[in-house]
C-alpha cells in the first residue's frame, strides 16, 4: 500500500509538513503529532466523534468541501491545510454562530480562563458580533450531585451525553428539543447524583455550561497553580493535578495517564481534598513528660529521641512500629530501615476499606478500589502487615501496651486515648495532626503530608508513581523519611541520612525486590512498573 | 606641595548698614499685601480645584438597592501591578456571583487606575479625592463597606462624551 517503504504508516502533508502516522488515524490526531492543534469541541480523545461541532473543518486538497478532521482518516499523499483562508473563514463563521446564543458573561463564569470558546474567539473570532436577535435564555439547572448546568453557555458539543453513554455507561443525560432550542437535560427529576463518575462531565465541558458546585466562584482558573500528583483516595492511584492557591488545595483534576486512569477520575477521590487544607497541624517538634511536651528545636528533639532509643536498645527492648498507608514509599522504607537497626520488630499499618469496588465500565483499567489508601501497595511490598478493621480502627491492642520502643509514623490514632504508649520505654510519634494518642510520646515530631512533599506511591498493581509538593509545609514539619533518616544515622555509624527524595528512593529500590530496577528520575509523571522480565533474571 | 590660598577681603568698609536691603525686602512684602497675585491656598478653608481625571482613593459603585456592582470576576486583582486588591468570590442570597471579601490596600496602591479600566461592570473606580489621613496603617485597608460608603466623585479615565473611544 505505502510506496515509501515505511511499512504500516501513511504519509501526508499537513500545513506543508510531512507527517507519518499509522493508517486509521484521523487528520486531527495526525496534526497533533506535529504540534498543530485544530480547534474542536465535540471531539474528545476519550470519546467517540460525532463531528457535529463543525469547528475542526480543514481543507483537504482534492476534496470539494472542507472535511471534519476529527473523523476523516488520513490517506496516503493527502495534502491538508488547517490555516488556509477557507478553513479560517469557516471557523470564524462557526464561532460567530456559537456567539449568537452564548452569553458574554465571562466575568461571572467559572470556566473563564480555561474556556475553549474564549480561547478560540480570542484567537480567530470576529471583533464585534453582528447578531441583533435576542439570545435564548435557559437559566441555571441543578443536575444533581456536584454538577450545575448553565444552559445559556452550552455549545451543544454533547461530550457530557457521550461520556455518560459510553464511558460511565449510565445514560442519565440527553439532548431535548431541536435546532436552536436544543439543550442538554436530565430525565425528569433524576439527576446525575447516582453516577460515581459524573464529575468528569465538568472536566470535559469545553465551556462553562457544566460547572462544579464545590468549586463555584471559588477561584479563577488563572490564579491556580497546577502540581502533578497522585490521588490519595484509593489504591488505584489516579494521576491528578493539585490546583492550589494561597497555599490551599482548591480542586483536584485528573491528569492524563492511559496506563492508569485515562482522562478520568472518580467523584470519591475528586471531593476528598479538604483534609489537605486542615489547619490543626503539628507545626514544631515537642518533647517532655506525658501531656507536658514543650516546643523545641529540631536538633534538640532528634538528640532526645536518639538518646531514648539508645537507652532502650541497651536494655534490649523490643521494637514495634505503626506505619500509615498514606505515607510515601520513601517514608515507609526509611521506617523499615530504622526498625531493622533497632532490632527488627514488627511494622503494622491500618487502612480503610470500602464495601466494594466502583468500576468505570467504559475504561476497564480504572476502578475505585476497595482499598481506600494510596500506598498500601508500598507498605505490603515493604513487608508491613495490615491490622484492624475496614474503617481503619482497632488492631493496636498489642501496641497500646507495648513495653519496648514504639514508633508511630503518620497514623492519626483517632480511636485511641491518652493511655496509648504509656508503658513504652521510648515512644516516638511522627505525625501531622495533634492527637490524644500522642499524649505519652517522648517526642512528637511533625511531618509533612503527601501534598507538601515529594515522593512516590505504589498502587494496587505495583506501579510506582511520583507526586510533587503543591503546598508549603506547615510550620517546621519535615518529610518523615528525612526525620527517620536522621534518627537512623544518629544511632548507627553505618547509616547515612538521605539528603533528597531521590536518595531516599534509591536506598530501598536497590534492596526491596519489588522495586529493583526502578529509577526515581526516570519514573517521570507517568509512573513505572517493575519489568516482570527482570524478576526472573535477578531471582538467582 | 602647599595649596594655593586666595585671600578674599570682606566688603565691609563704607556699607556697614543693612537698612537698604531690609527696606527693599519689606517693600515687596507690603506690595503683596496690597495687591496679591495669590499662589497660596488657605487650606482647609479654601479647597483646591482638582482635575476630574485625578486618580485618588477608590470608590465602589452600587446598584439602586445598595448592593455593590462588583461581580467578583477577579480581573482587578489580576491586573493590579501593586498587588493591592484582595478578592474572595462567592454567591449572594440571590444566586449571583458576589465578592465576599473585597479589600484594597490604599497604601500599596499606586493609583494607576487599571482596576477601573479593566472592570467589566464599572464597579470599582479610582476617585477624585486626596484627603486621606488615619491614625493607624490598618485603616488604609479599605473593605467593601468602606469602599461603597465613599462619597467623592469617580475619576473620568476617558472622555465622557465618547466613553468607548469610537
Amino acid at each position: 500500500m505505502s510506496g515509501n517503504g515505511a511499512g504500516d504508516r501513511v504519509t501526508l502533508t499537513i500545513d506543508g509538513r510531512q507527517v507519518s502516522v499509522p493508517p486509521g488515524t484521523t487528520i486531527l490526531q495526525a496534526a497533533e503529532t506535529v504540534g498543530t492543534r485544530v480547534p474542536h469541541y465535540c471531539y474528545h480523545p476519550g470519546l467517540s466523534s460525532p463531528a457535529q461541532c463543525r469547528l475542526c473543518l480543514v481543507e483537504v486538497e482534492g476534496a470539494p468541501k472542507l472535511s471534519p478532521s476529527c473523523v476523516t482518516a488520513v490517506q496516503e499523499g493527502q495534502v491538508v491545510y488547517t490555516e488556509s483562508e477557507r478553513a479560517k473563514s469557516m471557523r470564524q463563521g462557526v464561532l460567530e454562530f456559537y456567539l449568537a446564543n452564548h452569553p458574554l458573561d465571562c466575568p461571572i463564569c467559572d470556566q473563564s480562563g480555561e474556556c475553549k470558546l474564549q480561547d478560540y474567539v480570542f484567537a480567530e473570532g470576529r471583533k464585534h458580533g453582528r447578531s441583533r436577535e435576542p439570545k435564548r435564555v435557559f437559566g441555571r439547572d441543578d443536575f444533581g450531585g456536584d454538577v450545575l448546568f448553565y444552559g445559556d453557555r452550552c455549545v451543544m458539543c454533547t461530550r457530557c451525553v457521550r461520556f455518560m453513554d459510553e464511558v460511565a455507561q449510565d445514560p442519565l443525560l440527553t439532548v431535548v428539543e431541536r435546532g436552536n432550542r436544543s439543550i442538554i437535560d436530565t430525565f425528569f427529576e433524576e439527576g446525575v447524583e447516582g453516577s460515581p463518575y459524573a464529575g468528569n462531565i465538568v472536566d470535559i465541558c469545553p465551556v462553562g455550561a457544566l460547572v462544579s458546585k464545590d468549586f463555584l466562584h471559588k477561584a479563577r482558573a488563572w490564579d491556580l497553580e497546577h502540581t502533578p500528583s497522585v490521588c490519595p483516595g484509593c489504591a488505584q492511584g489516579c494521576n491528578i493535578d493539585l490546583h492550589t492557591r494561597d497555599n490551599a488545595v482548591h480542586r483536584l483534576k485528573p491528569r492524563l495517564n492511559p496506563d492508569v486512569n485515562g482522562h478520568w477520575m472518580c467523584d470519591y477521590g475528586r471531593h476528598r481534598y479538604e483534609w489537605m487544607n486542615r489547619p490543626d497541624r503539628l507545626t514544631e517538634p515537642r518533647t517532655g513528660a506525658p501531656g507536658e511536651q514543650r516546643p523545641v528545636e529540631w536538633t534538640g528533639a532528634i538528640e532526645l529521641a536518639v538518646q531514648g532509643l539508645r537507652e532502650a536498645l541497651e536494655r534490649g527492648d523490643g521494637v514495634l512500629a505503626i506505619a500509615s498507608p498514606f505515607a510515601s514509599n520513601e517514608d515507609l522504607a526509611q521506617l523499615r530501615a530504622l526498625v531493622a537497626l533497632l532490632g527488627d520488630g514488627e511494622i503494622v499499618y491500618r487502612s480503610p476499606r470500602a464495601e466494594e469496588e466502583i468500576p468505570l465500565p467504559g475504561f476497564e483499567r480504572l476502578s475505585r478500589r476497595r482499598d481506600l489508601a494510596p500506598n498500601s501497595g508500598g507498605a505490603d511490598r515493604l513487608g508491613m502487615k495490615r491490622v484492624g478493621t475496614d474503617d481503619a480502627s482497632g488492631g493496636l491492642e498489642v501496641a497500646r501496651d507495648h513495653e519496648g520502643i514504639l514508633v508511630v509514623v503518620g497514623d492519626e490514632l483517632t480511636d485511641l486515648d491518652e493511655a496509648f504508649g504509656e508503658r513504652a520505654s521510648c515512644y516516638l510519634y511522627l505525625g501531622s495532626y495533634p492527637t490524644a494518642g500522642a499524649h505519652s510520646a517522648d517526642a512528637i515530631l511533625p511531618i509533612t503530608t503527601f501534598a507538601e512533599q515529594e515522593g512516590s506511591f505504589t498502587n494496587f498493581e505495583g506501579r510506582v508513581q511520583r507526586f510533587w509538593p503543591g503546598l508549603t509545609p506547615a510550620g517546621s514539619s519535615r518529610p518523615a523519611w528525612s526525620v527517620l533518616g536522621l534518627l537512623a544515622a544518629s544511632i548507627s555509624h553505618d547509616e547515612v541520612a538521605p539528603t533528597g527524595t531521590d536518595q531516599a528512593f534509591e536506598r530501598f529500590s536497590r534492596l526491596v525486590e519489588d522495586f529493583i530496577g526502578l529509577d526515581f528520575a526516570s519514573i517521570g509523571t507517568r509512573g513505572a512498573k517493575r519489568d516482570p522480565a527482570l524478576q526472573g533474571a535477578e531471582g538467582g | 606641595m602647599a595649596a594655593t590660598v586666595k585671600v578674599m577681603r570682606r566688603p565691609s568698609e563704607g556699607s556697614s548698614s543693612y537698612l537698604r536691603a531690609t527696606l527693599k525686602g519689606m517693600a515687596i512684602t507690603f506690595k503683596h499685601m496690597i495687591n496679591p497675585t495669590k499662589v497660596t491656598l488657605e487650606y482647609p478653608e479654601e479647597r483646591p480645584e482638582i482635575s476630574p481625571r485625578w486618580r485618588g482613593t477608590h470608590v465602589m459603585e452600587t446598584h439602586a438597592d445598595g448592593r455593590p456592582k462588583c461581580v467578583a470576576c477577579g480581573l482587578c486583582p489580576t491586573v493590579c501591578p501593586a498587588n493591592c486588591i484582595r478578592l474572595v468570590g462567592g454567591e449572594d442570597d440571590m444566586g449571583n456571583r458576589y465578592p465576599i471579601v473585597y479589600e484594597i490596600d490604599e497604601f500599596r496602591c499606586i493609583f494607576c487606575g487599571m482596576c477601573q479600566e479593566v472592570c467589566p461592570v464599572e464597579a470599582i473606580h479610582v476617585g477624585v479625592h486626596f484627603e486621606n489621613s488615619e491614625y493607624t496603617r490598618e485603616r488604609f485597608v479599605y473593605d467593601l463597606d468602606r469602599l461603597m460608603a465613599q462619597d467623592h466623585p469617580s475619576t473620568l479615565l476617558w472622555d465622557p462624551s465618547d466613553p468607548v473611544s469610537e
